[in-house]
């Protein structure tokens, strides 16, 4: 039996409904007004409609294609390490966060750090003559890499991202971990499983899901990477650490191109949206 | 429920007796460059302003800073739309085209001019407005030390060993010279020598310290180079310039250095904070950095290791003599400012000697006239050599102060840091930039 009947289901949605269209619909349909307009700052309230010049601009523009690259390779890269270790750490760490529960507090802390701040608390640590890691070093092996220079800025990018968010597919993999039932891990147990065993045919395909949606969160989030990387290096040596969301922010801002920079975003919300469609996918054949 | 009422009731009080005082008080909002010595010569002008008697709590002012990195982005986006969440903002002389639209004129009195001279008060207007108050003069100093050029100066075995070095490396016949006379052959063969990777007898790791990222502030320090070989951004008739003998000498010199390992291997990555902390550390024998570091560089409590021993010239020359990227950073009105008046009052203000001289004294490097900087110049010793240097080698390129300047400095900045990082050509490098300066100028 229906809890509410339609009519009472309509009434209870209809404002976040109207929620909804107001605070999300009504910038979505400004964005696509401005992808197909000539604008600028002085004429945001006035744009004149243009066509389809600024798609075509984006998809012709080499440093679009570029930027595009370096998110999918930032994205993968830093969600499957990130899930690695995490899932490595929720194994192995379960049982002694089982007995000493305090101490999930300060893995969890770089989580707590603004991604800007991050970006220049490395910018500190790394330089070559303010920081620890370069000191130490030198003084040890008598040498450093630079860590920012062309060569290594996306490896050390890619860790210094991997270093903040690892705790947090680590907790969405604990918590999957323990959630485990007990009477499936005996049962194996009994069966003379290996732990090794147990973990890759039994709690792994029951973590499934949670290792789906935690990639794909880590995946979403390394893509459109913003404010370590702007903090640690700009966009890079001659545009070389350039993300998408720096490109459209550039493009924005920097070369005032309004147009090209909001159709860029409408092009990453697309493909975003395909990304949604496919792990929507994905998780519905695993519940079928 | 009692309890709950008195908790509320408590915890309202608490959070009125702080927010309130600095919501009724502050009223004429300030929005300052952020970080360096101009933040803290403003914070230190401001706190004498609120504290003088004469000044109503209505027009005390209160200070806004967002992060130096993206700055004039995030200011064109709250002028644009309108904001009034400052009634003051910051201008620069290469911006003032850029934010005119949104800003409003302002009368300094008469006696502003005594206190600035004309050309100074001439970095603030566009249209022949006044359109703010200058509040810093930056141009470029050589800091160098002073220490080991002496002591390369009176070894014979030293001097041998720069001369070949100088010639392998630069293809010339040069000796040590002072550095108030060095070309930039001689700057760079001096590097040469300072550095590990060349010379492994050098005491420090590299000559210099080159400001190599992706960042438009680091084109102004850069372009001194080209233009002491005769570098404009366009010629008599208008036509982008960049592609020009003069440019790709300074950027084959620029790259020359960093591939030899003259500079630090992260100097793609460096800026004004990194090029300090690098020189600081007395591990660069040179540094090419702004006037605003000198109060630092040559303070022993903040810079100990090299502050005894560093010494200040003009930026080395070229065959067309030397010269300073000059502009001013000043304070003007925001066109939708909410307290006008009380604006206009600590604007007037801040022209007033009274008000030059102690934001100089709190570490600002105002452009005073030769009269009122006498008055600071024990203090302040860079300060002469700032009016000296900005009198003698300054220079404006054509078209830096246009509406798209900062665009034209981004553009630079991504193309030359490639050519620099290796990832493109200089011909590949120039042409770009030719390209987008053509675009950016004709607009």
């Amino acid at each position: 039996m229906a809890i509410v009947n339609r009519a009472e289901g309509r009434a209870y949605l209809t404002p976040l409904v109207g929620f909804l269209l107001f605070f999300l619909g009504f910038p979505a349909a400004v964005n696509l007004i401005y992808s197909i307009s000539t604008v600028s700052f002085e004429t945001l309230r006035r744009p004149s409609l243009s066509g389809f010049g600024n798609y075509a601009a984006v998809l012709a523009d080499r440093e679009f294609w570029g930027a595009v690259s370096f998110s999918m390779r930032f994205g993968v890269l830093t969600a499957l390490a990130e899930c690695l270790i995490g899932l490595f750490l929720a194994v192995f760490l379960t049982p002694l966060l089982a007995k000493r529960s305090y101490l999930m507090a300060p893995l969890m802390l770089p989580l707590m750090v603004a991604p800007a701040m991050i970006g220049l608390m490395y910018r500190l640590v790394l330089h070559e003559f303010a920081g620890p890691v370069p000191y130490y070093l030198f003084e040890w092996f008598g040498d450093s890499p630079a860590f920012l220079d062309v060569n290594n800025a996306f490896r050390t990018l890619l860790v210094v991202e991997i270093l903040q968010w690892t705790p947090f597919a680590f907790l969405l993999f604990y918590m999957a971990y323990a959630a485990i039932p007990l009477e499936v891990r005996e049962a194996a147990s009994l069966d003379g499983a290996s732990a090794l065993k147990a973990l890759w045919w039994i709690e792994l395909p029951l973590m499934l899901p949670t290792l789906v949606i935690a990639f794909f969160i880590r995946f979403i989030d390394g893509f459109r990477v913003f404010d370590n990387v702007y903090a640690l290096t700009g966009s890079g040596a001659g545009g070389s650490t350039t993300s998408l969301s720096i490109y459209i922010y550039q493009a924005f801002f920097k070369g005032g191109a309004i147009g090209k920079a909001v159709a860029a975003s409408v092009v990453l919300f697309l493909a975003s949206l395909a990304v949604l469609y496919g792990l929507n996918w994905i998780t519905g054949r695993g519940r079928r | 429920m009692k309890l709950n009422r008195t908790s509320f009731s408590a915890a309202a009080v608490l959070l009125a007796s702080v927010a309130l005082p600095g919501i009724s008080h502050a009223t004429v909002t300030v929005l300052g460059w952020p970080g360096g010595s101009e933040e803290t010569a403003l914070r230190a002008t401001v706190e004498a302003y609120n504290a003088q008697s004469g000044i109503a709590d209505a027009d005390k002012v209160e200070l806004l800073f967002f992060n130096r990195d993206g700055f004039f982005d995030k200011l064109q986006a709250d002028m644009a739309a309108g904001s009034d969440a400052f009634d003051v903002n910051l201008v620069a002389t290469y911006s003032i085209g850029r934010y005119a639209p949104y800003m409003e004129p302002v009368d300094l009195g008469a006696d502003a001019s005594k206190v600035f001279g004309e050309s100074v008060l001439k970095t603030m207007q566009f249209d022949g407005k006044q359109y703010g108050v200058p509040t810093d003069l930056s141009l470029h100093f050589m800091y160098y030390r002073k220490d080991l050029v002496d002591a390369l100066m009176q070894d014979d075995a030293a001097k041998k060993k720069y001369a070949e070095i100088a010639k392998e490396h630069l293809g010339k016949d040069l000796q040590p010279k002072d550095p108030d006379s060095w070309t930039w052959d001689d700057w760079a063969a001096t590097t040469l020598y300072f550095s590990k990777q060349v010379n492994s007898e050098s005491p420090v790791r590299y000559g210099t310290v080159l400001q190599m990222k992706n960042l438009l502030f680091n084109m102004m320090v850069f372009q001194s180079l080209p233009r002491s070989y005769g570098a404009d951004w366009t010629d008599k008739d208008g036509n982008v310039a960049v592609d020009s003998d003069a440019y790709k000498t300074g950027l084959e010199l620029y790259k020359k250095l960093y591939d030899a390992g003259a500079s630090p291997k992260d100097s793609l990555s460096y800026e004004y904070a990194e090029t300090n902390a690098a020189f600081g550390s007395g591990q660069a024998a040179t540094a090419l950095q702004w006037n605003a570091a000198a109060a630092d560089l040559t303070n022993t409590e903040k810079t100990p290791a090299v502050a005894a021993v560093t010494g200040i010239v003009a930026p080395p020359a070229g065959p067309n003599g030397r010269a300073d990227h000059i502009h001013g950073l000043g304070l003007g009105l925001n066109k939708n400012a909410k307290n006008k008046e009380g604006a206009v009052k600590f604007l007037k203000w801040l022209a007033t000697e009274e008000a030059a001289l102690l934001y100089a004294q709190s570490g600002g490097s105002p452009a005073l006239a030769p009269d009122v900087a006498a008055k600071v110049a024990k203090e302040r010793p860079d300060l002469v050599k700032l009016g000296e240097f900005a009198s003698q080698y300054g220079y404006v390129m054509n078209g830096a102060t246009s509406a798209n300047a900062l665009s034209v400095y981004e553009l630079q900045a991504k193309e030359f840091t490639g050519y620099w990082a290796g990832q493109q050509s200089l011909e590949d490098a120039l042409a770009h930039t030719k390209a987008g300066m053509q675009d950016l100028l004709k607009k």
